[in-house]
């Protein structure tokens, strides 16, 4: 008999796809492992800081913080958004300025760090004040 | 004549696959270990905060300084020590981790003590939900 096989069939294994798949995972797991890690506010301390801030050429905006967690811009009663549009217009009249933030020592921190995001929005200086 | 050896044209992904499977497991394990289960300020910050000294704060009142269950008054001496550790102390910072609810006054503390020892500090805050 004169027949011969004609088809040679291919024994090796081809690890592309393997790869494909181990890459695709690696790529999901570099970014979900960037996403959880928390972002930050920076604190300047008190004379340690290297740059230099803007003089600021009026008086500085007073911010104080209730217990309750109640805004008082420079005296009187304000909420947030009155604070963020107040902050905006005084940017745009006169330039950068200075926020001096007064909180209460009981009040919750997240209604401190809105503030600090608003300074930190329009780049402006929040100069904390130490409860005690 | 005739050549005697034939080279393999032919390219092995194995090493590769080995390098990126590497990869592939730090990252699972890291991204595991960087989990924080706290509700934490909102903020539009995009800095990402330094991890080398973390200060966690909890609504109940616990405090812990890189995992480990730490008091307010120990916890200035602990960072010291951790600090008298590292290579790179110009540039360390406390990272303050404090869930929604926690009182400005126990952050205030950990700022004082940033202060005291020369550092920097960060207060870490989550992107905001729109």
């Amino acid at each position: 008999m004169g027949l011969k096989k004609r088809t040679k069939v291919n024994a090796q294994f081809n690890m592309s796809s393997l790869t494909d798949i181990i890459f695709l995972l690696l790529i999901f797991f570099m970014l979900t492992s960037s996403m959880v890690v928390p972002n930050a506010l920076n604190l300047r301390m008190p004379g340690k800081s290297k740059t230099i801030t803007n003089q600021p050429k009026y008086l500085p905006t007073e911010i104080k913080i209730t217990r309750k967690g109640n805004y008082y811009l420079n005296g009187s009663k304000a909420s947030l958004l009155g604070i963020e549009k107040a902050v905006r217009k005084t940017v745009r009249e006169r330039g950068k300025f200075s926020l001096v933030v007064i909180p209460d020592d009981n009040v919750a921190n997240e209604r401190v760090v809105a503030i600090l995001d608003i300074a930190y929005r329009y780049q402006i200086d929040a100069i904390m004040t130490d409860p005690k | 004549m005739k050549k005697r050896n034939k080279i393999s044209a032919e390219f092995s992904m194995s090493s590769l696959t080995d390098i990126i499977f590497l990869l592939l497991i730090f990252f699972m394990l890291t991204s595991s270990m960087v989990q924080i289960n706290v509700q934490l300020a909102e903020s539009n910050s995009k800095t990402v905060a330094p991890s080398d000294l973390i200060v966690m704060m909890s609504q109940d009142g616990k405090m812990s300084f890189n995992g480990k269950p730490v008091s307010g008054s120990s916890l200035q001496s602990r960072v010291n020590g951790e600090l008298g550790q590292m290579t790179n102390k110009e540039n360390a910072s406390i990272s303050i981790v404090a869930e929604v609810g926690v009182p400005w006054r126990k952050i205030n503390d950990v700022i004082v003590i940033a202060k005291n020892l020369g550092i920097k500090a960060h207060i870490a805050t989550q992107p905001v939900k729109s």
